[in-house]
């Protein structure tokens, strides 16, 4: 077994350290409220690296990266359909690998890189190649699942880029759709991957 | 016919957003000053809250203020109010505590101190209904008609009643409901095969993916409300009322909504929390709600429980149904047994029908509409049944089906009044055909553990409506401006039918913009967008609005350029005579000249007859170029029905009671394909929830203390991608209707009834014509049954298996 | 019912050295909690059905992942991902009834985050014990489900003592069948102890499902070779083929030779709190060929002395089904 050679040397990390009002980040009115918050909740301010930026957010050692990405950093793509690992919706990419952003603390992404939906278009706009397909197929219907589907797709194409509509099946499996667009979806994955034309 | 729109495929402009997560539901937005409101719920099945104490969670730093029951007007009883210290079921909001932030509202509710008395309860509506049975309330367990219009009264069955229902015979029993038409008696005598059975479908919840969230604030005396309905205009005049406000002082925003599936018809009741209690504290509020709360209070189908006898004719003809059903109509008594009992005259079109029931309340969440409430688990139920009568007249399953399959001359429901049109026995030919049936079913069944079985289904849904309004705009850009008020619910449909109007005024996509999402921009009233109506409703009134636009430049032309509007048309961007094209107007122009002629023009004016909302939308946009609006009048005589047939071929696997959907082909009958993506999102869309009714989905009740077990995703169960076909086929007759200026209606319900029905039929048709007389049918009941345990002797009941 | 879905106030510590997490863990104690995937953490917190004081995140330490090859066979880190474990060759190579369970759990994101020590610790799945009702699991004196009148359908045919919930984890009747042991360290030094041992009924302690006593960590699960290349069987049935837990699971290994089977192991899953050893098909099977004519042999041995409650007795059926399976496939 190796040593991750990211960790610090820092013993261990106790998450109850205070930081000041000065500290603070994230949206105005978030300021306003943070400012009047109770002792009891005790936030932290960290640096994640979201979408290729990195971002200093005041977390609570609770907070799960959900709560950060929609209601610190304005990232409202990632979408909370239960909030329990039960659906998919809130799917975000860690270090390229699939995640419930509600069933994760935001202080366990300290060195990793976060990729949401909003991250994914390039600079210039273009949609990603995953996007451009599912708009091609009219993979959502409502939409509220969609962000995880595409960012579930995203993870399979890149280490998969020719699955099959089996193996893309498996790989999406944990985002529920409840409007029930799945053969859409997978119409998306399959011309993504280019091989529906 | 050949359009340029209708029939074809687009990108609704929704899409991208979609996919880039630009797109905005309610939970999306933010307010300066912004605070987050939670839900105390009900502990107890039923009770009284009594002495809240609320002081200790008032005083906490960072809670801004509370809401209770005392703080919104009285609400009707029985009925579903937004918070309640009468408490008939686990989960009901009590109060709710906005802070300044999630973590303190939730760290609030812990502090919150009540005494609450209890009541006797009841989770199933036999339990209720038996003499001596508790009532959900004091006063009674169903609605009748009393001396006051529909009061609560309590209903009660003999011992001896109740059993035999259970048994599957007919009980001597009380009804709250009845219809019936033709001669029943008769009907049994010519027939020479008689089916009877007792059968149970199981409540559910909806579920949708977007939580029912909401945000509210307060400016000039009016209400923003973000939220989350199928419908954009069905929501004002019902939530301005909720919130005691005049129309013109909400604005509603809903610019997606997470899928409603019949929950989000009208504005719901907890909805006037998000904007109480913004006013009462005076800063914007949210309320998120939580999955578990969804199901508490998203709604859920109703369950039936209930008796068929079946009399078919020698010919194969269905002479005679007679059917009782009981609703589970939950806390709030909705129950869908006469749709049920409709949809049978549709489907099969019995020479004699009779239905009788009751919708009982019951300590459990409340009900309402649910994708196809009523006709869907009525079909599922349904195949089976025909099968088996198919199956002792020796007669193929489509063959009777198709027999009896209704069409243009057809009458159908309780009041036997005729449709617009119906083209069953097409899309059952055509339905047969893809699926390549006759090989299906004389293909080898056995192999191994595993056995194949081959089921049809059918659904039918009511699927058109009239009377709302249309609005079209041509701006002085010669932009033209498709105004809905259709909401953004998953189905595309508000897209779909403003293409109408584009239709009309002959104009490319590319020049359309549609205008939605807030009522601030001036859109015409609109259906609620349940039960499959949009298409064929909504079609219609872009037509007659567009209609109106054309009008209007004809005339403004004419007075420009002489002649009368009849000699004059339109190509899209240009009005001209058709004598001499060259002698026209942009459409650009007409705007311009409309404006300044104002009156009906502009918008200035407007027709009396069309709705307060719509009027409102009209002086909103009025000056700002052609108004085109007007009432859906056209002639609408029947009903529009939306018809969809199925067929599916299962794997079952005796061992494990689990089954493979290895085949699933639908085929709509829903006039005019208007949208062919949106259409097989419908029936595909459709096929999922029916694989879910009629596999996995239900309410469990623990009768020992009225506790819901399945209040979260996983224990409730929607189908995922590995619990339905790996592709899905589907189709449309696409012939038009003629009641419908484009021949369309929509197919949303039956799209799924179909499904259910389908497996239904399959899993009989694998187990030797089993039934199983249940929905949903789950691999403990097939192995059971297979271990020759058969379900069906034990008492069936909706929320305990 | 007040219905939360946001974690209270807690502390959350993040060592990187064993050592620290054992101290923490020690120092904590039950007001401590340890955090591998926290899959099965975050609902007890959300729901606030269970207070800890703090977390307790073993993720950072890296000493405690990966999947390595002994000279008697193969040991995983207890913070190995489930994927991890589905994936790895070594496994899937020759304990590939690992890898075929821990495919099997919930869904591909859970497994992702999800780790070995983490499914094999989680708590029982009993509705009602998760809605935090005062049963006699949670320190009350009555049980819920196992009533006449429960809704029962998913918890034990065996081995009820007060409480009838099951054994929840996919890859635990595969870890019982591998025979694998489970490495547990504590500030005052390590055991180990054998999977069939871990796993522990409410006969033995209603209020915990394994042996592991407040302060220790499992740190990893070591499979001997005993059962390498062996002939395995894993199935698990559920209601949906993503999220669901088990209705019964089984997880077999058998060692051929000569056409005949030496000696297997039948474990059981969701069956009763512990994974279940069906020691009588075990017995019977011996010296057999696999095949039809064994597989009816075994009939309902699989299910013998089986208590079903009101609503599950088709796991009986299940089981003896999924025994045969086994022979058969
Ligand atoms: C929707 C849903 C569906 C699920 N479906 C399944 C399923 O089908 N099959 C299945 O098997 N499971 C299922 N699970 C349960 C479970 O969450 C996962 O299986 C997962 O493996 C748990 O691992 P974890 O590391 O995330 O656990 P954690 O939540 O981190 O830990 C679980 C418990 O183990 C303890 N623990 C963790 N690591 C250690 C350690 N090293 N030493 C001592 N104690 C430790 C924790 O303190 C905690 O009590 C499901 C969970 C959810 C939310
Ligand atoms: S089965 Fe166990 S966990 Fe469930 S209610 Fe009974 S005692 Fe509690
Ligand atoms: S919101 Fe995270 S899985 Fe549902
Ligand atoms: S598109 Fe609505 S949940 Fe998937």
């Amino acid at each position: 077994m190796s040593v991750n050679p990211r960790l610090t040397r820092r013993r261990f990390i106790k998450g109850v350290i205070y930081s000041g009002a000065a500290a603070m980040s994230g949206a105005g009115v978030y300021l306003a409220n943070a400012q009047s918050r109770p002792a009891a909740a005790v936030e932290r301010l960290i640096s994640i690296n979201v979408n290729g930026r990195t971002r200093r957010v005041d977390v609570l050692p609770q907070e799960t990266l959900a709560h950060t990405l929609r209601y610190k950093l304005e990232l409202t793509g990632t979408k909370l359909g239960c909030n329990r690992g039960e659906c998919g919706a809130c799917t975000v990419l860690v270090d390229d690998v699939t995640h419930y952003a509600c069933s994760m603390l935001t202080h366990s992404v300290k060195q990793r890189s976060v990729t949401t939906i909003e991250g994914l278009q390039s600079a210039d706009g273009q949609l990603h190649v995953v996007q451009q397909a599912f708009l091609d197929e009219l993979g959502p219907q409502c939409g509220f699942c969609t962000p995880g589907q595409v960012l579930a797709t995203v993870a399979l194409l890149k280490s998969n880029p020719r699955p099959t509509r089996d193996q893309a099946r498996d790989a999406l499996a944990g985002n529920l759709c409840r409007c029930g667009a799945y053969d859409h979806y997978l119409n998306g994955v399959m011309r993504a991957s280019g091989q529906l034309s | 016919m050949s359009y340029m729109h209708i029939g074809k495929d687009f990108t609704p402009p929704c899409a991208q957003g979609k996919i880039t997560g630009a797109a905005r539901y309610a939970e999306d937005f933010r307010r300066e000053g912004m605070v987050f409101a939670r839900l105390l719920t009900s502990p107890v099945p039923s009770g009284m809250v009594r002495d809240i104490d609320v002081s200790e969670a008032l005083r906490m730093d960072g809670v801004v203020g509370i809401l209770t029951a005392e703080d919104l007007p009285a609400a009707p009883r029985p009925g579903v109010p937004a918070l309640s210290n009468e408490l008939t079921y686990v989960g009901q909001p009590i109060l709710a505590i906005a802070a300044i932030s999630e973590q303190i509202a939730e760290n609030a509710l812990e502090r919150v101190r009540m005494n609450i008395e209890r009541r006797p309860f009841v989770v199933d509506p036999l339990d209720s209904l038996v003499e001596g049975g508790p009532n959900a309330y004091p006063e009674g367990n169903v609605m009748m008609r009393g001396e006051n219009g529909m009061e609560l009264r309590s209903l009660k069955w003999t011992r001896q009643a109740v059993e035999d229902f259970r048994a599957g015979r007919e009980p001597a029993a009380e009804f709250t409901t009845e219809w019936s038409y033709g001669d029943l008696e008769a009907g049994f005598a010519e027939s020479t095969v008689i089916v009877e059975e007792p059968f149970v479908t199981a409540g559910y919840p909806h579920h949708s993916l977007e939580p029912r969230t909401c945000m509210a604030y307060w400016e000039n005396g009016r209400c923003y409300f973000h939220g989350s309905l199928q419908s954009q205009s069905a929501a004002n005049a019902p939530l301005s009322r909720m919130l005691g406000i005049e129309l013109d002082q909400l604005v509603f925003i809903n610019e997606t909504t997470g899928g409603g599936f019949g929950s989000r018809i009208g504005p719901y009741p907890f909805m006037s929390i998000a904007g109480y209690l913004s006013r009462k504290v005076n800063r914007p509020v949210q309320v998120r709600i939580t999955r578990e709360e969804e199901f508490f209070i998203g709604s859920a189908r109703s369950g039936m429980q209930g008796w068929i006898k079946v009399g078919v004719k020698p010919d194969g003809k269905v002479a005679a149904v007679d059917v009782i059903i009981v609703n589970d109509g939950g806390s709030s008594g909705s129950g869908s047994g006469s749709s049920s009992a409709g949809a049978i005259s549709v489907s099969y079109q019995p020479t004699a029908m009779r239905f009788r029931g009751a919708s009982v309340f019951t300590n459990t969440t409340p009900r309402g509409a649910q994708r196809g409430p009523g006709q869907n688990e009525m079909h599922a139920i349904l195949a089976p049944v025909m099968d088996k009568a198919a199956r002792q007249l020796g007669m193929d399953r489509v063959e009777f089906r198709r027999i009896n399959a209704p069409d243009h001359n057809s009458l159908v429901e309780a009041n036997q009044g005729p449709v617009t049109s119906a083209y069953m026995r097409e899309a059952i030919d055509m339905g047969a055909q893809m699926f390549d049936w006759q090989a299906k079913i004389n293909q080898p069944r056995r192999n191994g553990s595993k056995v194949i079985g081959i089921g049809v289904g059918e659904g039918y849904h009511a699927a058109g409506n009239n009377g709302f309004d249309g609005i079209v705009r041509i701006g002085p850009d010669g932009k033209v401006y498709l105004h809905t008020g259709v909401g953004n619910l998953g189905t595309y449909s508000y897209a779909a039918t403003v293409r109408a109007a584009a239709e009309v005024l002959q104009c490319s996509w590319e020049n359309c913009e549609i205008v939605r999402g807030n009522s601030d921009l001036g859109l015409p009233h609109s259906s609620g967008q349940g039960g499959s109506n949009t298409i064929f409703t909504h079609t219609r009134t872009n037509y007659v609005a567009a209609m109106d636009a054309v009008a209007k430049m004809k005339e403004i032309a004419a007075a420009e350029l002489g002649g009368s509007p009849d000699d004059f048309s339109i190509d899209g961007t240009r009005v001209f005579k058709t004598a001499t094209p060259a002698e026209g107007l942009t459409y650009a122009e007409a705007a311009q000249r409309a404006i300044a002629l104002g009156g009906k023009f502009s918008g200035a004016e407007y027709p009396e007859d069309i709705n307060d909302l719509t009027k409102l939308a009209v002086q909103k946009i009025a000056g700002t170029g052609l108004v085109g609006v007007a009432k859906d009048n056209l002639e609408k005589n029947g009903t529009a029905p939306g018809l969809a047939i199925a067929f599916a071929e299962v794997e079952l696997d005796l061992d494990t009671g689990k089954y493979e959907i290895r085949d699933y082909t639908a085929v709509a009958e829903c006039g005019t394909v208007v949208h062919p993506k949106g259409l097989s999102h419908g029936m595909n869309g459709g096929g999922v929830w029916g694989f879910g009714m009629a596999g996995f989905e239900r309410h469990v009740y623990d009768p020992q203390n009225g506790l819901p077990a399945n209040v979260g995703l996983y224990q409730s169960k929607p189908p995922t991608f590995l619990d339905v076909p790996r592709a899905m086929h589907t189709a449309a007759v696409n012939l038009p209707d003629p009641q419908s200026p484009f021949g369309a209606r929509g197919i949303g319900e039956p799209a799924m009834g179909c499904a259910a029905a389908a497996i239904m039929s399959a899993l009989t048709d694998a187990l030797d014509g089993h039934l199983f007389n249940r929905t949903p049918v789950t691999p403990d009941m097939i192995i059971e049954h297979v271990a020759q345990n058969t379900y069906n002797n034990k008492s069936l009941k909706i929320n305990t298996f | 019912m007040p219905s939360h879905d946001v974690m209270p106030d807690i502390e959350l510590y993040q060592p990187v050295q064993v050592e620290d997490a054992l101290d923490l863990a020690s120092r904590l104690a039950e007001r401590g909690w340890l955090l591998g995937g926290g899959q099965d953490t975050y609902g007890w917190l959300k729901d606030r059905n269970k207070s800890p004081e703090a977390m307790i995140d073993l993720n950072g330490i890296e000493a405690l992942r990966g999947i390595r090859e002994t000279a008697s066979g193969l040991e995983i880190g207890a913070l190995t991902t489930l994927t991890e474990v589905a994936t790895n060759p070594l496994i899937q190579a020759s304990y590939s009834l690992l890898s075929d369970a821990a495919v099997k759990v919930a869904s591909p994101q859970i497994r992702n985050v999800g780790t070995v020590g983490g499914n094999l610790v989680q708590d029982v799945r009993c509705w009602y014990y998760r809605r935090g009702l005062s049963c006699y699991r949670a320190g009350g004196n009555l049980c819920y489900a196992d009533t006449p009148q429960g809704m029962n359908r998913e918890h034990a045919i065996f081995g009820a003592s007060r409480c009838v919930a099951v054994t929840p984890s996919d890859t635990a009747p595969a870890l019982v069948a591998l025979d694998a042991s489970m490495v547990i360290r504590s500030t005052s030094g390590e055991r180990v102890v054998p999977a069939a041992d871990f796993f522990v009924g409410p006969n033995v302690d209603i209020r915990h499902t394994t042996v592991l006593q407040p302060g220790e960590i499992l740190t990893a699960v070591r499979i001997p070779n005993t059962w390498a290349n062996a002939t395995f069987y894993f199935e698990k049935v559920a209601d949906r083929n993503v999220w669901d837990f088990a209705l019964v699971s089984i997880a077999v290994a058998m060692r051929e030779s000569g056409g005949v089977i030496q000696d297997s192991r039948f474990v059981a899953g969701a069956v009763q709190c512990t994974p279940r050893r069906l020691e009588a098909v075990e017995a019977a099977v011996r010296g057999k060929a696999r095949g039809e004519a064994t597989a009816m042999s075994i009939g309902t041995l699989a299910s013998n002395g089986a208590e079903p409650l009101t609503h599950n007795g088709f796991k009986m059926h299940l089981v003896d089904n999924l025994a045969k399976r086994a022979l058969l496939a």
